[in-house]
């Protein structure tokens, strides 16, 4: 990030920082407001973490996690695909990645960063919750689709990859 | 400087057998239940003998905790599958790594066993053993024979599924240790049935968008052999046969047969002259007799001639041996009638 800042100033004849701040300000209050999808973060401590010193591979048990952060987003639930694991014959229905989406805004206000290999937890139910891993964090935003118009980035996509109970509880 | 880590808490005081007493412990071992015949050796029970294997000699523990081995092969019957890894599932029903497969690859191909490869055409049966019958009276041999048995390759690949590089490399160990001489033994039935490694591949899923999880296959050929119990033949030898007999000593009170026909020592010999006739001759005696005189009818004297001599006259026995020419003239007492002498005859 460059200290120097320079004002953006495209579209500057029908679009501005305010109509900008103003898009947002209503989108948030939509999503977060209203559509109100909850993601629980589980953020990998990095330090903490017990791991090997040659794979860096978490022990049973190792794996320790900062404190949970609910954090709200669109969620997109992509559909399970039946297939067998490689050319075993096992088969298994394996669940659809998590499609996130996340105003950066909000990530800026609550002070937090995602990052790859962090977890995600989804209640699908008031009893059953899904565990995710982050394997795209979205940080690249430069692409037309994530930026308003054109104008700035506004939102980050992270996709997150299903994972089994007993990976995400390091057993 | 690293201490063994292996303490060997019973140690076996009992020398193993070898040469010609090992070789009979394996026989026995085949004989097992009894029949003087091998059991059948099939694909389902070579399949087993792999499972067991993959079981207890590849059994992998990490951090104390031993990697699942799904208890069949699987197959295409996914109610099977099901059945089999319910126990190490997670809440979708889908296995839960980290866990070890058998996959048999569908396809069995003649055997490249050389100890059992186009040596014996046709099927032939061969001496396999001689078996002592006895069934209450008859005491002798059945011979059994079996053909040669088929040789067959079965692939297997057994791979492994789990998140951790240590959990690969825990089972690698174990699968390199055990075919640290190329091949391995399984224990089917009596026979030890050689594994063989052949390969070792990655099918990681290395996608990034997709759930990680690392995927080694380990190709293994079993060179087995098929014995069918339905081939075996078993023929009759040398019998011997005892039999016993009982006789009751007690007087027989059933009834005698009779013969029939009758067949008498003694019978009537009759010289009956007609009318006009006084001489009888009788030109070749039958047997050898004594004969009697009974009676006499209208006979007042008779005199006897054997073979041409006179021998007397009015004689109430008369000796006759076979082939003996007899004469007998007699003097009627009313000449007009018919007359007859009476004798029994007496066989000697």
């Amino acid at each position: 990030m460059s200290d120097k800042l320079v004002p953006i100033t495209r579209l500057g004849k029908f679009f501005g920082g305010e109509d900008y701040s103003l898009d947002v300000a209503m989108g948030s209050e939509w999503l977060e407001g209203d559509m109100n999808f909850t993601v629980i973060l589980y953020r990998i401590d990095r330090y903490k973490t017990l791991q090997d010193d040659v794979y860096g591979e978490v022990p049973e048990g190792g794996i320790q996690f900062l404190a949970p952060v609910e954090i709200k987003g669109l969620v997109q639930i992509l559909a399970p695909t039946a297939q067998k694991l490689g050319t075993s014959r096992i088969e298994q229905n394996e669940p659809g990645n998590m499609k996130f989406s996340i105003y950066q805004s909000y990530l800026d206000e609550l002070q937090v960063e995602i990052q790859m290999g962090d977890y995600l937890g989804y209640y699908e139910t008031e009893s059953k919750v899904r565990y995710y891993s982050v394997a795209d964090d979205g940080r690249v935003v430069s692409d037309n689709r994530h930026t308003y118009g054109g104008y700035k980035p506004f939102y980050r996509t992270i996709i997150a990859a299903p994972v089994s109970q007993n990976e995400f509880f390091g057993t | 400087m690293a201490f063994p880590k292996q303490i060997k808490t019973n140690i076996n005081l009992v020398p193993p057998k070898t040469l010609s007493a090992r070789r009979e412990q394996l026989l026995e071992f085949i004989n097992k239940d009894g029949t003087y015949l091998p059991q059948s050796v099939l694909h389902a029970d070579l399949d087993l003998g792999m499972l067991e294997f993959v079981k207890e000699k590849l059994k992998t523990t990490v951090s104390g905790k031993d990697i699942n081995v799904v208890d069949k092969i699987i197959t295409n019957q996914r109610w099977s599958q099901f059945t089999e890894t319910w126990n190490f599932k997670d809440p979708d029903f889908n296995v839960q790594l980290p866990f070890i497969t058998v996959v048999r690859q569908p396809e069995v191909k003649y055997g490249t066993n050389p100890s059992t490869q186009y040596t014996i055409p046709n099927r032939k049966q061969f001496y396999y053993a001689t078996v002592p019958t006895w069934n209450g009276n008859q005491k002798g041999f059945d011979v059994y024979t079996i053909p040669q048995p088929v040789p067959v390759d079965l692939n297997f690949q057994v791979k492994i599924m789990c998140n951790r590089m240590r959990e690969l490399n825990t089972f690698n160990k174990n699968v390199l240790q055990t075919f640290s001489s190329r091949q391995a033994y399984t224990f089917i039935k009596g026979q030890y049935v050689p594994i063989i490694m052949n390969n070792i591949t990655d099918e990681s899923v290395t996608e990034i968008e997709k759930r990680q999880y690392y995927i080694q296959s380990y190709d293994f050929t079993m060179l087995g052999y098929l014995i069918d119990e339905e081939e075996f033949e078993v023929k009759p030898a040398v019998a011997r046969v005892v039999q016993l007999f009982e006789t009751d000593v007690n007087v027989a009170k059933g009834r005698r047969a009779e013969t029939f026909p009758p067949n008498p020592n003694e019978f009537e010999y009759r010289l009956f002259y007609t009318s006009g006739n006084t001489t009888l001759i009788d030109n070749q005696v039958d047997y050898r007799i004594n004969l009697s005189l009974v009676s006499t009818n209208n006979i007042n004297g008779w005199d006897v001639t054997i073979n041409g001599d006179f021998y007397g006259s009015n004689l109430d026995t008369i000796q006759l041996n076979t082939g003996d020419i007899l004469q007998v003239d007699i003097t009627k007492d009313n000449v007009g009638e018919e007359a007859l002498i009476l004798y029994n005859a007496k066989l000697v």
